[in-house]
């Protein structure tokens, strides 16, 4: 169970935040069960998996994941900086500080908090080209390359709109900011940061026939009474007691 | 020389001496692979067969059901009785113009109750009353109410016994409730 709970512990909060999947669904999905030890008395529950992971950008519960790392393929170790506050997010205007864009801005797409990544819109891109064929040379498609979040790139300050350090504080009234140390401007949390798969933002979810309303949810229903749930059941169902058992008749 | 023929056998190669173990028993392999008795073995036909045979007491290979809880018992000869009794009947309540649904939408703001403990429904059902008849002199001098309502008038035996009724989900230890009953 330990192990397991390494391996989930790799995921990163953004993505799961982002992905909007139950934990548990993520978890099942990654893993790689081997073997485990028979259901019986005599054995411990041991199993055999898989317990180092490749993170790419493609989300750990895809089949492209699992062809990335399938059984028996060993990738050498990718040495991630421990990231304590993680600063960026989707949304974000960022600063490009390496490669062939350096010195432009973007917004960021994605993140992917496992590798330390961000993904800036249009940014130190590449061409590639899928479906290549014999005859076919192939369709050409921009991709952007991730940009390490510690040294790669930088957070813009919105005031001059120039890449700056920032640090937490907290405000005046105890909310938890983004604030830069050149010109002690507040970076606010970015709109796209709230999105996920479901939803845009939370207050822009489309209700289905199946869920339950504000309305509903918040309406106080319950009166206090002098009997327990199954009391409260019989009452309902309108069903009278005809043999009054004694609890201590029944035999046990 | 014969003597010293005999000598040269009695000198013996390592293995095959014995040796007294010292350490725990549980030191020892326990991951054995023996008396794995998966449910596989032998078909269901086969299983009833032995039971049969050896006079329908508890075999090596039972019947496995998987779980499934029986509606009836065996009688003495072995014999299935059903007791239609312990079918189980699920009481579903009328769900017309219910309005809760199975998901909850994300616009909902987070609903934060506190726990409802036994003085809040003390407080509920009692402490009204208690609150009027104090205003209304109807305490006599001992605090007891002088027009008790139906949960007021109950004694403790009433109470108890209307507790212990079917419904009830206090549970007493056996042996204790044989000595009320004496």
């Amino acid at each position: 169970m330990r192990l397991t709970l390494l391996l989930f512990e790799n995921v990163g909060e953004l993505t799961k935040k982002y992905a909007n999947l139950p934990e548990r669904y993520i978890k099942r999905s990654m893993e790689q069960v081997y073997w485990k030890t028979p259901n019986a008395i005599q054995y411990l529950p041991r199993t055999v998996q898989r317990k180092k992971f490749r993170f790419t950008t493609n989300r750990p519960w895809t089949y492209q994941f699992l062809q990335q790392n399938e059984r028996g393929t060993h990738r050498k170790k990718v040495f991630v900086e421990p990231i304590l506050e993680w600063s960026i997010f989707r949304g974000d205007r960022v600063q490009v500080l390496v490669g062939r864009d350096k010195g432009k801005q973007g917004i960021v797409s994605r993140v992917i908090q496992e590798r330390n990544w961000v993904l800036v819109q249009g940014l130190n891109c590449h061409m590639r080209f899928t479906g290549k064929d014999k005859d076919f040379p192939g369709v050409a498609v921009l991709s952007e390359a991730p940009l390490l979040v510690t040294n790669q790139v930088s957070l813009v300050d919105p005031s001059d709109l120039l890449p700056t350090k920032i640090e937490w504080r907290f405000t005046e009234e105890g909310e938890r900011v983004r604030v830069s140390e050149r010109t002690g401007r507040i970076i606010p949390m970015p709109l796209m940061a709230d999105e996920t798969h479901d939803y845009k933002s939370k207050s822009a979810y489309k209700e289905s026939p199946k869920d339950t309303v504000e309305s509903e949810l918040t309406k106080i229903t319950f009166s206090p009474t002098l009997r327990t749930f199954e009391m409260d059941v019989m009452n309902e169902m309108e069903k009278k007691e005809e043999n009054v058992t004694n609890v201590a008749d029944v035999p046990s | 020389m014969v003597l010293t023929m005999y000598l040269s056998r009695l000198v013996l190669p390592l293995k095959w001496t014995r040796a007294i173990s010292t350490s725990v028993v549980n030191n020892g392999k326990r991951n054995f692979r023996k008396f794995l008795l998966h449910n596989k073995r032998g078909s269901r036909s086969f299983k009833e067969e032995r039971k049969k045979l050896k006079g329908n007491e508890p075999t090596d290979v039972p019947v496995y059901h998987y779980g499934v809880r029986p509606t009836g018992y065996h009688d003495a000869k072995g014999n299935f009785i059903a007791v239609p009794e312990m079918i189980p009947e699920l009481m579903v309540p009328d769900l017309t113009d219910f309005k809760l649904k199975p998901y909850v939408s994300y616009r909902v703001p987070d609903v934060v109750q506190s726990e409802f403990t036994a003085q809040d429904l003390f407080d509920a059902v009692y402490s009204r009353k208690i609150v009027e008849d104090f205003k209304n002199n109807k305490l006599d001098s001992n605090g007891n109410p002088t027009e008790p309502s139906e949960e007021e008038a109950l004694t403790p035996e009433e109470a108890k016994e209307r507790a212990r009724r079917t419904g009830s989900d206090i549970f007493e230890k056996y042996s204790e409730d044989l000595e009320e009953t004496n």
